[in-house]
């Protein structure tokens, strides 16, 4: 172990005031950040001063460790105690010195993994009290009674003032939280949106309503095209062609969104039938095929 | 007062044996060595900063309507969450500054890593006896990818919930155990209420406990097997060439940290990050618009953007879309990047310890292969950005997605190839860099320029094993490293 | 009058940046070029109105020497077409347009605030009958009620901190690269007045939707976005993630990697 030179210590080095220079800094930054803090703080001053201080004694430091210490290589060696086989034989040895008979260690061995896996099992027991169970949770939506829409404030849809080409998100009511039953309503022109088979009665006076939760995973295609009628995803591209009963037409979507059955109540206001006839929003593993 | 501390200490622990060892230890000086070291400060940054916040944050999303110092959301509902995060960065003396140098620090940790594993990979570092450290440290890159995430949700903006969002869906796509695992995870439906909570007990508990564990055997283990290093004249198999860690290499690193610090200061008092006052309060039936989770999630979020729309059912049950992007690539990824040391002593049947690096081009297959793989991630992490590239450049981004769509499976071959070419170049003409070596190389791999560069040679005789005589074909002695430094190869046997 | 050939050339400089990052975009943005660009007639018909001459000089070409439309462009006296939506397209430079072909992108007005005024005047008395220019008093809104129904109505498209964002369309090929505009140089009135006659792709969000409070609340939430409280420092795009993770690789670790360079040596040195 040896280096050839002996850095200096004396007054004759020239990098040693640098060093002192960059201590100083650092410890007047930090002044200034106390007086700073004292008047109210502002973000972008507190971290240009943070900066210096830190940098101050980062800088010191390296330029310290550079000039002023022995840098010259050092050499150690590599003691190689790596993979001893003696030694290794006897912690084997003393590893197994756990019990005289090999076929009753043997045993007892199984027994005790056998305990260890069934506290093991039954600790697993509160992990199913993080959540509720998904049950049939995912099939249905608070739609299923039926009822008004609303807006997301709780006002109702009166029918007769919704102009052609105008969009609006629309929940249950009497369900404002719009996790899985959100839908987003459009008022097409009456005649322009072809109802595929069995949904002829779902869309009075030019009211269709789509689930507004991606099919793909799940984010809000809010962004609603008129002139195209189409409605885009920001998260992931997909495209959904309201026309044709929302079938995604680009992007990694594979399903259409479903189509929430509406009617015409008494009083003129938008409501719906009932409940989607299929699952909102992303697939998961035993979601019917359609 | 140094000796009577010493002293002290030494009578109850006697421990001066050790702390004079390890004052003595030698660490090798080259650069690239302290990428890892950054990711570890930027950790104690996290730390330090993450305490501060974890004072003011309310993990709470119980409701109410905002009546604080930022004047355009007063009347509106929000959660306490967002609410706390509001104060720490609007009213909070330093609060801002501290929020802001957390989340640089996060994206700069991750970073760090990725770096530092290319610098492992691409150096053979991970080759036996360090196996071990090679799956430690991909636990920590999983661990710091994991932590940023739920760091990234837990102010209950509008972003992080879209983000949220579609992590319930892709935990959904699981076949058979997935709508179990959104439900218990979330705790129950989602938007469910626990989430929140749930998140910042992982955040600041779980996660970086499980990260201080591993990160202490991390470097216990380098400790251990002492670090590697570059093939050199006076470096061999058998030595560690470098400074002295007391003084010279604590300096150094104590003062990296504090310039990894002032760094990350500098950068949370200058560029603002996400401003979630300006996002707005989380909404389930709203969505934030550009929409991209923080940077080491982008290969996901490419992949789930590039990925056709193509939806199985097997034995009556769906495999829904986003789980080949979302659950499978990330599970291959790293379930390669656990295997890569094996795998690679299968092909080459190479299972020798080395403490010598190798350089990228003396191992052309293994760096075409790292590149080719890097290529593959950064296609998919550009991908990510496909709305706001189309947008800058008003291109379709129906027609980027498409271009991207070919582009992840061309671009990595290519570069894999171009890589190969490049190194067989490099290795063949003897350059001592990159940007040393001549253009001619490219086209004549093996031929001229070969010799130009002697001193090429003695990497390979190094990394062979071999002791390095005192000549090194440029003038430089190794009497410089004390004349110790050549030591008769010594034969290690790691079978029985 | 001049006509301004800015947006195109803006496009091209784009295409360029797009090969030289090497991206290899070029090709889908290409839209192909139309031969029938707008020529003034020799024989212009000079009217005594000053909006009348301005009307047959640079819009009837396309809409119509009645407003009706014609082949080259649509109606401007139909639908919901009146004072706020020829006021919305002309002065936020939609139009006139050189080429019809072209998509209606926004631009600094060509005309004078009075002579808009004229061609305003002048439309309505071919019938244009579509929503008033509106007056907006964003003063009187209410920012929090404002913030809301951003968020809920205008965030998914023009982007949650209004600067815009993309939309794509896969049935229209003209459209493909359909952008919703950011909204940082858009005056209180044009902003009312497109939602009022939903301008191109937009949706109307007209009475039905709105009342007068709602519409000055989102003018003035809009208005506040345009220069929003950027306590942090510089805003970076106000695009979130995307450029934080370039500014994290390119100034953070770029820079932690200059330190460590700095610090350490390199192969072959001391």
């Amino acid at each position: 172990m040896s280096h050839p030179s002996h850095p200096g210590r004396g007054p004759e080095r020239r990098e040693g005031p640098g060093i002192a220079v960059a201590f100083g800094v650092s410890a007047l930054a930090s002044l200034g950040l106390t007086v700073l803090y004292g008047f109210g703080g502002q973000p972008q001053i507190e971290g240009i001063l943070l900066f210096i201080a830190l940098g101050g004694l980062g800088a010191g430091l390296i330029l310290w460790g550079k000039q002023l210490m022995p840098n010259a290589p050092f050499v150690e060696e590599r003691k190689l105690n790596l993979g001893r086989p003696e030694a290794r034989a006897e912690v084997v040895a003393s590893l197994e010195e756990a019990g005289p008979d090999a076929g009753r260690r043997s045993f007892l061995a199984k027994m005790l993994g056998g305990a260890l896996g069934a506290l093991g099992v039954a600790a697993l027991f509160p992990i199913r009290s993080l959540g509720t169970a998904p049950g049939r949770a995912l099939f249905r939506t608070p739609w299923a009674g039926g009822g008004r829409v609303v807006t997301i404030d709780g006002e109702p849809v009166a029918a007769g003032d919704f102009e052609v080409g105008q969009v609006l998100t629309i929940v249950p009511e009497g369900n404002l939280e719009a996790g899985d039953s959100q839908v987003i309503l459009i008022r097409l022109e009456p005649g322009e949106y072809e109802p595929p088979p069995g949904r002829e009665d779902w869309s009075p006076e030019g009211f269709v309503a789509f689930s507004k939760v991606c099919t793909h995973a799940g984010c809000p295609v809010g962004l609603y095209q008129a002139g195209s009628q189409e409605l885009f995803c920001p998260c992931h591209q997909s495209v959904f062609a309201v026309l044709q009963a929302a079938a995604p037409t680009a992007g990694p979507a594979t399903r259409p969104l479903p189509q929430l059955p509406l009617r015409i109540d008494e009083d003129g206001f938008v409501a719906a039938q009932g409940d989607f006839v299929e699952p909102v929003g992303p697939g998961f593993w035993n979601r019917p095929s359609a | 007062m140094l000796k009577k501390v010493a002293r002290w200490i030494d009578n109850r622990l006697g421990t001066s044996a050790f702390t004079q060892d390890a004052l003595n230890k030698v660490f090798p000086d080259h650069w690239s060595f302290m990428v890892g070291e950054i990711a570890l400060y930027a950790f104690v940054v996290l730390i330090v900063t993450g305490i501060f916040l974890s004072f003011f944050f309310d993990a709470s999303t119980s409701q109410s309507v905002y009546d604080g110092s930022y004047a355009p959301l007063v009347g509106v509902e929000v959660s306490d969450a967002y609410k706390s995060t509001l104060e720490i960065s609007l009213d909070v003396r330093a609060g801002l500054v501290m929020r802001q140098t957390h989340h640089w620090a996060a994206l700069v940790f991750v970073a760090a890593i990725v770096v530092h594993l290319c610098r492992i990979f691409f150096t053979g570092a991970f080759r036996s006896p360090r196996e071990l450290n090679w799956i430690i440290g991909i636990t920590l890159l999983i661990l710091a990818i994991f932590n940023g995430f739920t760091g990234y949700s837990l102010p209950d903006d509008l972003l992080s919930g879209t983000g949220l969002r579609i992590a319930y869906s892709i935990a959904l796509s699981v076949p058979l155990l997935g709508t179990w695992m959104g439900f218990l995870i979330f705790g129950g439906e989602f938007p469910a209420d626990q989430i929140i909570s749930r998140l910042l007990v992982t955040h600041i508990m779980i996660v970086p406990a499980l990260i201080i564990g591993l990160l202490t055997a991390h470097l216990a283990l380098l400790w251990r097997q002492k670090h590697t290093q570059f093939p050199e004249p006076g470096r061999t198999e058998h030595n560690v060439v470098g400074s002295k860690l007391w003084p010279t290499y604590a300096a150094k690193s104590l003062g990296l940290f504090f310039g990894v610090f002032a760094i990350l200061v500098l950068m949370g008092g200058l560029f603002q990050i996400n401003p979630i006052w300006l996002y707005g309060p989380f909404e389930p039936q709203q969505v934030s618009s550009p929409a991209q989770p923080d940077w080491y999630l982008g290969w996901v979020d490419g992949a789930l953007r590039l990925f056709p729309a193509v939806e199985l059912r097997a034995f009556g049950f769906e495999i829904p879309n986003p789980f080949y992007p979302g659950v499978l690539l990330p599970g291959v990824t790293f379930l390669a990047l656990y295997a890569w040391p094996f795998l690679e002593q299968a092909f080459t049947h190479d299972r020798e310890p080395h403490n010598l690096l190798d350089r990228p081009r003396d191992r052309p297959m293994r760096t075409a292969l790292g590149a080719t793989t890097l290529a593959f991630y950064t296609v998919m992490f550009i991908a990510s950005s496909s709305d706001l590239i189309a947008k800058w450049f008003t291109v379709s981004v129906l027609d980027l997605v498409r271009v991207f769509q070919v582009l992840v499976i061309l671009i990595p071959p290519a570069v894999g190839w171009a890589t190969y070419r490049l190194m067989k170049a490099l290795a063949g003409s003897g350059a001592p860099r990159l940007t040393e070596m001549p253009l001619s190389a490219l086209t004549h791999p093996n031929g001229r320029g070969n010799g130009a560069f002697p001193h090429q040679e003695r990497g390979r005789d190094a990394h062979a094993g071999g002791a390095t005589a005192g000549d090194d074909g440029d003038g430089r002695s190794a009497a410089r490293t004390g004349g110790d430094g050549a030591l008769p190869a010594q034969r290690i046997d790691d079978r029985e | 009058m001049t006509f301004t050939r800015r947006d195109r050339d803006r496009r091209l400089t784009v295409r360029l940046l797009v090969v030289a990052t090497g991206l290899v975009l070029a090709g889908c943005s290409y839209r192909g070029t139309s031969t029938e660009l707008y020529q003034p007639s020799p024989t212009l018909a000079v009217a005594d109105d000053r909006g009348e001459t301005i009307y047959r000089r640079d819009c009837a070409w396309c809409h119509g020497s009645e407003g009706g439309g014609t082949a080259r462009g649509p109606s401007v006296i139909e639908g919901l077409n009146g004072p706020a939506s020829i006021d919305f397209y002309v002065s936020t430079g939609r139009m006139p347009l050189n080429d019809p072909s072209e998509p209606a992108e926004p631009s600094g007005p060509s005309y004078t605030p009075s002579e808009i005024r004229d061609i305003v005047r002048y439309t309505t008395t071919l019938g244009a009958a579509g929503p008033e220019i509106p007056e907006v008093h964003p003063e009187e809104g209410a920012i929090g009620l404002g913030a809301e129904l951003y968020q809920e109505n205008c965030a998914a498209c023009h982007s949650t901190t209004a600067v815009g964002g993309v939309l794509a369309a896969e049935s229209d090929a003209l459209a493909r690269s359909r952008i919703a505009p950011g909204l940082q140089e858009v005056g209180s009135r044009q902003i009312t007045e497109a939602m009022l006659i939903g301008p191109g792709t937009m949706p109307v969000f007209g009475a039905e939707s709105f009342d007068e409070e709602d519409y000055n609340s989102i003018v003035a939430y809009v208005e506040y976005l345009q220069d929003p409280d950027d306590n942090g420092g510089a805003p970076l795009g106000h695009t979130g993630p995307v450029t934080e993770g370039a500014v994290g690789w390119i100034v953070g670790l770029g820079a932690t990697l200059f330190l460590i360079r700095w610090i350490g040596t390199r192969v072959g040195e001391e």
